[in-house]
This record gives structure tokens, C-alpha cells and sequence, in this order.
């Protein structure tokens, strides 16, 4: 492990028990009432953080830092000057760059890499007092399902060590799904914020792509990548949506469009009655777990038991929804990681005689295995001869996938199924098969090739007592009515758990 | 019969004229901007190395594009002036290889909608007999891309160092289609680009800088037939003379492989300028395969209709068009039209002048001769001249309303005023006893003096030797201090003589 964690109390002052805190609000009613303050919150959330070192969420925990902006935090609480987020104890996939601290999105590659800017998202968090406890384990470059493909090693899910936390967000998931911080920032590029939510029995929101400034991000794929929160709370993640979002100057992609006041509108009329349509395959197909699709049919009843219209939709192209996202998503990775070269920064190989070997070695030596499949696999879809009958196609595909879920999306209010087909599964059980590893992501691509917002809530447990996440998705730059509308199902739709 | 080797410089005329050239150009031309294509560094050249970098310019993880917009209207200026079709959709792609100075291992340029298509430039060369031919050559488009940093060899070690200030900088870059024939139209060609830049103020056209440099394709193939020859191309020319050099030096090249029977074959050469050859390069040559598409982190540009005419409405004359209103407003012969619009700075000095004098061509012959010669001699530019156009159009009307004489005016008025640029032709040409004798009865004096003391000339001249009548002119002007009106002058002369 290249770190080290140091920690500012002995066993002597050990301090008491974190709270289980589901909100920002609830934290910020005791930071208020003096129950607690922004130095506790953090020695707290430090303490857990090196109790559940062995999940290996956290690749570099700023612990003086985090300390010290706490202490300000505090005199800002008292001054009465403080933030929106003064309380909200972050952290952040190590995709993300936060100025003059290491990112290096669990690639070798980067090693001994610090960033001399701070992301956009990151930023206006900041600046609304958030408090950033350390940079979280990812699978490399953002490419995995599972965390098991980072330089820093897998991460473990908290509700069964033996099992994977999901990715590419996996150790941001666990993290507070662990309570090792009170919300994290991910990146969703075909399911990576969601999956492991989902695994992990937090929220996971993926907003419309071009909703979230993209500066600071480390590119996997530039057309499909969204940062988006991960909380425990739908509560959360729309204040954190609102303070992240809207136009930005550094990315040219992202969307100048109005940024609704998200943390504000979540109360959903009781009586406003919705049409969803939910996917028939995803509750009749054998390759979804039984608990699974036992689960998405209980919330399709209870959905109809309150008068809302949910009715079975077909997606033909669902189908081609990962292929198309493959393809496309490496192809733009294969350009996109061309500037990992060993020449002005990161990892050079030492045993290099030439240019080309110190391309070759470097390269070799820097990524790991999946990387450099994808990489390979991108260059081969984009090569002269091979280029149309892939990419060109893809770009097609994805332009009918698009307006296929347009049409369904104005047809429906929402779209609902479940956000994976099984459970978290064993750590190494999928490491040798790439098709069956690709499969975890079947029902979250379709968002990123679409660039609609979708969000995971927690939908119960399994037999296992394995968190179960349910997906609803709705219309680009609609993440007011899905925050609201999923606010409400969280809250009103009965699972096993609160039974 | 045993067959000759022809080597290059010693081919026959007849057989070189058996074969057409053909040549094609790809002119990169840096375009000055204030900050670079997609990074608000500044754009300039020169510098330490390594001091306009941002972290975009670096390639730094997680930084992205975002287009510079008066690079765009540059390219669109530039378009308009060669008459090519505006595209209202562009899009920037991505042309992927790895090499050191280029830092995110992709070239942001332009392939599939390129920003101007077709259009082209008229250049004028001579025939053999010395008349002008024009032709027009045509652009297959121009498109707009990002330029690379450079790499650095100090000789004092066999590190490599690379210096990125100019990587980033915005560049158009035009592609001809083969419609050159000769190395002294290619000359014509690219002399041509680097004016209309100029004119467009879009670049300085240095080329020894490197702001304005070429890629040359040539090829060869017998008068008569319709498909080209195998294509050589040239890469990285920096100066118009070797742009020639190395287009004629190919020519006398493939011709004489071709005369004795050797392949041609489809490569890349370098121009040595010691030797005046040029030379392959002896690596393996793969074929690049740059894998472009369209790059995600930018949005397509459209340029809306509106947009394209508020640039078309400020857009500068053109050096053709300036040439023409020369010619019919100003009534100044053609030749002069072409060197006063050498440079725009030259045309806009004209021009001013023109607005203060109503002597056009006196204008004209001043900037030609005095002014040019000064600024051969001093080394300066129009720009840096030190006479204003008010003053330079104050000498004029000075000379042409009989003032000052001519001489006066170019051998003493002239060099006194670049001394003092501020002072005022006509006090100065007071202040110093200049102005012309134009007093009939003082030069009738004279004329009578300079008659009497050469008597055997005035009985020559009367005996038909007219040729002495300049003698007497310059003997008269003598005894007036040069302040004489030699027009007068001579008609007084020729009074007393007849």
C-alpha cells in the first residue's frame, strides 16, 4: 500500500460513537443545537475510517487537513457565516482532482501524481463548506464493476467482506455505506455511481449528462462520463446535485440550462398520479436474481396500490445497449488515456532504451490489465478499416437508443427496473469472465448511452441480506421530478427492512 | 548505343520539358490570437521555454478544451477573402499518435467538416516572353487545428528536452489541390498566402519563425497524360526560396529516375538548404493510421448566417482589390498597383497619402523611389517610417506647385525632414532659402550671363548640336543656387537661343 494512515488520537480519548446520521439536515440540527461540532464530526469519521481500514475504501485520508477545515468550519458556525454544506464530511473518488492533493484514479500510471487545480464539482462544494476527508478507492481509470481492477487493491462490501462493493465507485459506496463519511462524490460513465449504490444500500444519482461540469474529471469516456453523489439519503443527493450543477466555463459540453432548486422541490404531491413503465425483461428474465425481481414486483404493486399507472414496456434495443456502450465508451478511452505517456508526468518506466519503449513500458508497466484491454479494444474500433462497421455503427445504435427512450420517456414518467441483475457477487467470481462482469451493468448503461438521469435507491435485501437497489429514470434535465418522485417512494414504499 | 545516367543537375532541357510538374501544398499558417486554440494561455512566440503552459497545454488529467472563438472568425476571414464555402456545421476530430511534443497523444484538428471548403488564390507569374499569367489555384479546403510543442536538442546531451509554449497554438492549415506547375508559381502561391494574412492581420506570415510553414507534394509525369505521377512530399518548408529550390531540385529528380528507368516511390523527403537536395528519409515507413473522431469534450460549431456576415463586413481590402481601385481611382499604372500593395501597410500609407494629395502619381513615384530607398537602406518597414503621410503630401504639393524644384526636394528637403520629422516641409524650405527663383528678370540675367561666357558652345548649339542645351541649364541653375525653375529656365534658353 503506498500510504500510510496517521491519526491524531490515542486510545485514551478515543471519542464516542458516530450517530447514524441519514441527512445533512440532521447533522446540521446537532451542529446547530450544539450536540456536536465540525472537529468531532471529523475525529468521528476519522476514527471509523481507520476501524474499517480493511475495506480499503480510501486510498489517502487527509486527516490534519480535514481537522484543520473543521476548526474553520466551526468559527465560521459560530460567526453565523458558514455554508450550505458546513457539516457535510466528503469524500471523493480518486477520479476527481482537489488541488495540490494526489489523484491518480487507481493507476500506477499516476503514481506520486498531485493536481495543481480543483474539479468544478469539488469546488462548489468547497465553497459551500464542505469538508473533503480523503480521495476513495476506485477500479482503475473508472473501468470495472466490481473494484477489483485497482492498483490499490479490491474493496470490500461492509454488508459481507467476502463480496465486492460494486464499480466503478466502489470504495466512494462503501465508504458511506460504512459511515466512513457522511456522503462521497463518484463518477458514472455506464453504472459506476448506481452499481455500487445499488450493492451497497445507499443512493446513487447519475445526473443528465452535461448537468455536472466534467473539469477536474479524469476522462474515461467524455460523452457518457457524469459525476454524480452518492448518500444516504435522496435528501442529500439533491442538495449536493444543485450546489454541483449547471454552466462552467472550463467544459464546453456541459449544459447552460437553468439549475432548479432540487434540495427545495422534493416534496411530491400525493395526489399527482404518474405513468411508468417498467422493463419487462428485468422482472421476467431468468438472468435476474429471484429476490430481485421479487422485489421490483412488490414496489410495482404498491406503486399501483397508490393509484399511479405502471405497465409493462419493451426496449428492443436494450440489447445493444452494452455493445454500444463498449465500443464507444473505449474507443474515447483509447484517446482519452493517449496522454498517460510517461514523458511529463506519472510513471516512467526505468527500463526504457528508446521513445518507443519508454511508450511501450511505461505504458505496459503503468495500467493494469483492464485498461489495457480496453485500450487495445479501442484502437482496434477506431482503425481505419475497422472503423465504420464499429464506431460508426455504435454512433448509430446509440442515436436509436436515444430516441427510443425518448419516446418511452414521453410516454412514461418514469422508467423503473432493477439496477442490476444480481446481489453484490464474491470478490474474484467474475475477475476471469469480462462478458459476465460486463452483464452487472445491463440496466444502468442505457442512461449513459441515452445521457437521461437515473437514480438508485435501496430497494430491501436479499436472502442473503444483500441490498437490493431499485433504478428510476426519467427525461434529460428532468432530475427535479425524478428527485422528488423518488424522494416519495423512499419514503412511502414499504420494504422488508421497515416491515 | 549505351544508355546514360542522368543525375539531377545534369539533365538535358529537352527531356525536362518532355514532363509536367505537378504540385500540390499544405500551408500551416499560425494564427495570432491572444491565447491559444483551446487554452487561455498567451499565444506569442518566443519566451523561456515552458512559460505559456497551462495545465491544458500539458495535458494534465482531467483539464478539457474550450474553443477560442477569434480563431474561429480568423479562419472564417480567411475563407471569405479565398471564396470558399463557409460550413455552418463544423466539427473538431481528433487525430491520435504519440510523439513527446505532442502532450495529450491527439492532435485536435479538423477531418470530416472542415471549416472552409473550396475556394482558392490567384496568383500571377511570367510567361516566356515576360507577359503576366495568372492562374488560379484551388483549395481543397482549410481547416482549423492545434499546433505541437517542440522538441529541443542542446547538442550537450542526448536528452531530449521539450518545450510546449507552442503547443496549442491555433493554426489553419490549407490544402491545395495539385493545380501548381512550376517551382516559380509555387513561389507565387505561397508569396501569395503570407500577403493575404498579412492583409487580413490573422498572422504575421513569418516563416522564419515558423508562423507560416509548408508540406510540398510533387510529382512528374509526361506532358499528355492524364494520371499523376508517385508523389514525393516535402515536409516542414520554411522559406519561399527553398520552397522553389526544393520543388525544382525534386522535379530534375523524378525526371531523370524516370529517364533511366529507376521506380518512383510514394515517400516522405527532408530539403537540405547547404546542398540544395533533397533526401529520404531513411526510416521504415509505416502507414499512420491517426484514428480520428470526433472529439467528445467539444460541441460542433455552427456558424450561423448572421455571424458570418458581421465577420464579412470587417473584413480588410484585399490586396487584389486594393490593386484594382489603384489602378481606376488613382489612375497609377498597374506595376505601381503591385508594389504599393506589397504589403498592407505600404497600400494603407498609399492610400492616406491619396486622401491628402490629389497628385497620385507623384504619390506613387515617392514611395517607389525616395521612400523605398530609405527604407532598403535603414532596413525599416512602412510602418516604422518616420514622415507621415500629412507631411509627405505637404513636399508633394510643394514640388507640384512649383515651390520647391524636384531636386531640391528629393536631394536636400527630403533627407532634412527624416532628420526632423516634425518640421513642416514648407517652413523648413523657408527657413532654408529652398524656394524657387521664379523671377522672369533675375533668370534672364542669369541666362544672358551664362550665354556670354560660352560663346563657342552657344555657335555649336545654334549649328544644330542641341545636345548642349543641358549644359546651359545646369550653368544657369549653377549661378541660381539650384533655386532656379528649370522650366523656366529653359524656356528663357531657348528664347535667347532661337
Amino acid at each position: 500500500m503506498p500510504y500510510r494512515l496517521c491519526f491524531c488520537f490515542s486510545e485514551d480519548n478515543f471519542p464516542p460513537e458516530l450517530k447514524d446520521y441519514q441527512t445533512l439536515a440532521a447533522i446540521q440540527h446537532d451542529l446547530k443545537t450544539g450536540v456536536s461540532t465540525c472537529v468531532e464530526l471529523v475525529r468521528l469519521y476519522l476514527a471509523r475510517i481507520e476501524a474499517e481500514q480493511h475495506l480499503n475504501a480510501f486510498v489517502e485520508v487527509y486527516s490534519s487537513d480535514s481537522l484543520q477545515r473543521a476548526e474553520e468550519i466551526d468559527a465560521k458556525l459560530t460567526a453565523g457565516t458558514a455554508g450550505r454544506l458546513a457539516g457535510l464530511v466528503l469524500g471523493i473518488k480518486d477520479v476527481l482532482c482537489y488541488a495540490a492533493h494526489g489523484v491518480q484514479a487507481g493507476s500506477k500510471i499516476l503514481d506520486n501524481y498531485k493536481s495543481p487545480f480543483t474539479a468544478t464539482a469539488v469546488q462548489r462544494l468547497l465553497d459551500e463548506d464542505a469538508i473533503i476527508i480523503g480521495r476513495q478507492n476506485c477500479d482503475e481509470f473508472a473501468m470495472g464493476s466490481s473494484n477489483e481492477s485497482s492498483y490499490f487493491g479490491v474493496v470490500r462490501n461492509a454488508a459481507d467482506r467476502a463480496r465486492v462493493p460494486g464499480g466503478s465507485s466502489g470504495g466512494s459506496a462503501v465508504a458511506v455505506q460504512a459511515g466512513l463519511c457522511h456522503a462521497s462524490l463518484g463518477s458514472d460513465t455506464g453504472g459506476s455511481v448506481r452499481q455500487p449504490a445499488a450493492f451497497c444500500g445507499v443512493v446513487g444519482l447519475k445526473p443528465s449528462y452535461g448537468r455536472v461540469s466534467r473539469w477536474g474529471l479524469i476522462a474515461y469516456a467524455s460523452s457518457f462520463d457524469c459525476i454524480g453523489p452518492i448518500t444516504k439519503s435522496v435528501e442529500d443527493a439533491a442538495l449536493l446535485l444543485e450546489i454541483m450543477a449547471g454552466a462552467d466555463e472550463f467544459d464546453s459540453t456541459v449544459s447552460t440550462k437553468q439549475v432548479p432548486a432540487y434540495s427545495k422541490s422534493r416534496t411530491w404531491n400525493e395526489s399527482q398520479k404518474v405513468r411508468i413503465g417498467y422493463l419487462r425483461e428485468s422482472v421476467e428474465s431468468e438472468a435476474v436474481a429471484p429476490a430481485i425481481r421479487q422485489r421490483t414486483l412488490e414496489v410495482i404493486e404498491q406503486l399501483r396500490e397508490q393509484g399511479h399507472t405502471v405497465e409493462p414496456v419493451e426496449m428492443p434495443l436494450l440489447k445493444y445497449g452494452l455493445p454500444t456502450y463498449y465500443i464507444l465508451t473505449t474507443a474515447e478511452a483509447s484517446s482519452n488515456l493517449a496522454r498517460f505517456d510517461g514523458v511529463r508526468y506519472g510513471y516512467r518506466s526505468q527500463q526504457a532504451s528508446d521513445l518507443e519503449s519508454l511508450y511501450k513500458k511505461s505504458r505496459t508497466e503503468g495500467f493494469g490489465e483492464e485498461v489495457r484491454r480496453r485500450i487495445l479494444l479501442g484502437t482496434f474500433v477506431l482503425s481505419a478499416n475497422y472503423y465504420d462497421a464499429y464506431y460508426t455503427k455504435a454512433q448509430r445504435v446509440r442515436k436509436l437508443i436515444r430516441s427510443e427512450t425518448e419516446q418511452l420517456l414521453t410516454r412514461y414518467d418514469f422508467l423503473i427496473s432493477p439496477v442490476t441483475p444480481t446481489t453484490a457477487f464474491k470478490l474474484g467470481e467474475k475477475t476471469d469472465d469480462s462478458l459476465q462482469m460486463y452483464l452487472a451493468d445491463i440496466f444502468t448503461v442505457g442512461a449513459n448511452v441515452a445521457g437521461t438521469p437515473a437514480i438508485a435507491i435501496p430497494n430491501g435485501l436479499d436472502e442473503n441480506g444483500l441490498p437490493i437497489g431499485l433504478q428510476v429514470m426519467t427525461q434529460a434535465f428532468e432530475e427535479e421530478k425524478l428527485l422528488s418522485f423518488s424522494q416519495y417512494m423512499s419514503a412511502t414504499i414499504a420494504t422488508p427492512e421497515k416491515v | 548505343m549505351t544508355s546514360t545516367e542522368f543525375t539531377p543537375t545534369e539533365l538535358p532541357d529537352e527531356l525536362l520539358e518532355k514532363y509536367e510538374t505537378v504540385i500540390g501544398l499544405e500551408v500551416h499558417c499560425q494564427l495570432l490570437t491572444d491565447s491559444k486554440l483551446f487554452a487561455s494561455d498567451t499565444n506569442r512566440f518566443g519566451g523561456e521555454p515552458n512559460t505559456h503552459i497551462s495545465p491544458l497545454t500539458l495535458a494534465l488529467p482531467g483539464t478539457l478544451p474550450k474553443l477560442n472563438q477569434k480563431a474561429v472568425e480568423y479562419a472564417v476571414r480567411l475563407g471569405l477573402a479565398c471564396g470558399c464555402d463557409i460550413s455552418r456545421h463544423t466539427i473538431f476530430d481528433r487525430k491520435n499518435y504519440f510523439y513527446p511534443d505532442l502532450p495529450k497523444g491527439y492532435q485536435i484538428s479538423q477531418d470530416k467538416a472542415p471549416i472552409c471548403v473550396g475556394g482558392g488564390v490567384t496568383v500571377t507569374t511570367k510567361d516566356q516572353e515576360n507577359n503576366p499569367v495568372e492562374r488560379t489555384i484551388r483549395f481543397h479546403h482549410i481547416h482549423l487545428e492545434e499546433d505541437a510543442g517542440k522538441s529541443v536538442h542542446d547538442g550537450s546531451s542526448s536528452d531530449t528536452q521539450l518545450d510546449y509554449n507552442r503547443a496549442g497554438t491555433p493554426l489553419v492549415e490549407m490544402v491545395s489541390e495539385p493545380d501548381l506547375r512550376s517551382a516559380e508559381e509555387t513561389g507565387a502561391f505561397v508569396t501569395e498566402i503570407r500577403r493575404l494574412v498579412r492583409y487580413l492581420d490573422i498572422s504575421d506570415g513569418n516563416m522564419e519563425e515558423g508562423s507560416l510553414r509548408c508540406d510540398v507534394n510533387v510529382s512528374v509525369r509526361p506532358f499528355g497524360q492524364e494520371e499523376y505521377g508517385t508523389k514525393v512530399e516535402i515536409k516542414n518548408m520554411n522559406s519561399i526560396r527553398n520552397i522553389m529550390r526544393a520543388v525544382e531540385y525534386e522535379r530534375r529528380r523524378q525526371v531523370s529516375a524516370l529517364e533511366n528507368g529507376d521506380a518512383l516511390f510514394q515517400e516522405t523527403r527532408m530539403f537540405d538548404a547547404e546542398t540544395g537536395e533533397t533526401y529520404g528519409m531513411r526510416v521504415k515507413e509505416t502507414m499512420n493510421d491517426y484514428r480520428y473522431f470526433p472529439d467528445p469534450d467539444l460541441c460542433p460549431v455552427e456558424l450561423t448566417e448572421e455571424r458570418v456576415q458581421a465577420i464579412k463586413s470587417q473584413m480588410p481590402a484585399l490586396p487584389r482589390e486594393l490593386r484594382e481601385k489603384f489602378v481606376s481611382q488613382y489612375g497609377i499604372p498597374a506595376y505601381d498597383a503591385e508594389l504599393l500593395t506589397d504589403t498592407r501597410d505600404m497600400a494603407r500609407y498609399f492610400e492616406e497619402l491619396c486622401g491628402l494629395t490629389t497628385h497620385y502619381k507623384t504619390a506613387s513615384n515617392w514611395l517607389m523611389g525616395p521612400v523605398r530607398s530609405y527604407l532598403n537602406e535603414s532596413g525599416t518597414e512602412i510602418a516604422a517610417f518616420p514622415l507621415t503621410p500629412g507631411t509627405l503630401a505637404e513636399l508633394i504639393e510643394l514640388i507640384e506647385t512649383q515651390v520647391i524644384s524636384h531636386s531640391v526636394a528629393t536631394q536636400k528637403a527630403f533627407p532634412a525632414l527624416l532628420e526632423e520629422p516634425g518640421r513642416s516641409p514648407r517652413e523648413l524650405a523657408e527657413a532654408s532659402d529652398w524656394l524657387q527663383n521664379r523671377n522672369t528678370n533675375e533668370l534672364e540675367t542669369l541666362v544672358e550671363e551664362v550665354l556670354q561666357s560660352m560663346p563657342d558652345k552657344v555657335k555649336a548649339y545654334q549649328k544644330g548640336k542641341k545636345g548642349l542645351m543641358g549644359l546651359f541649364v545646369g550653368e544657369v541653375m549653377k549661378k541660381s543656387k539650384g533655386k532656379g525653375d528649370p522650366k523656366m529656365i529653359n524656356q528663357l534658353l531657348a528664347q535667347k537661343l532661337n
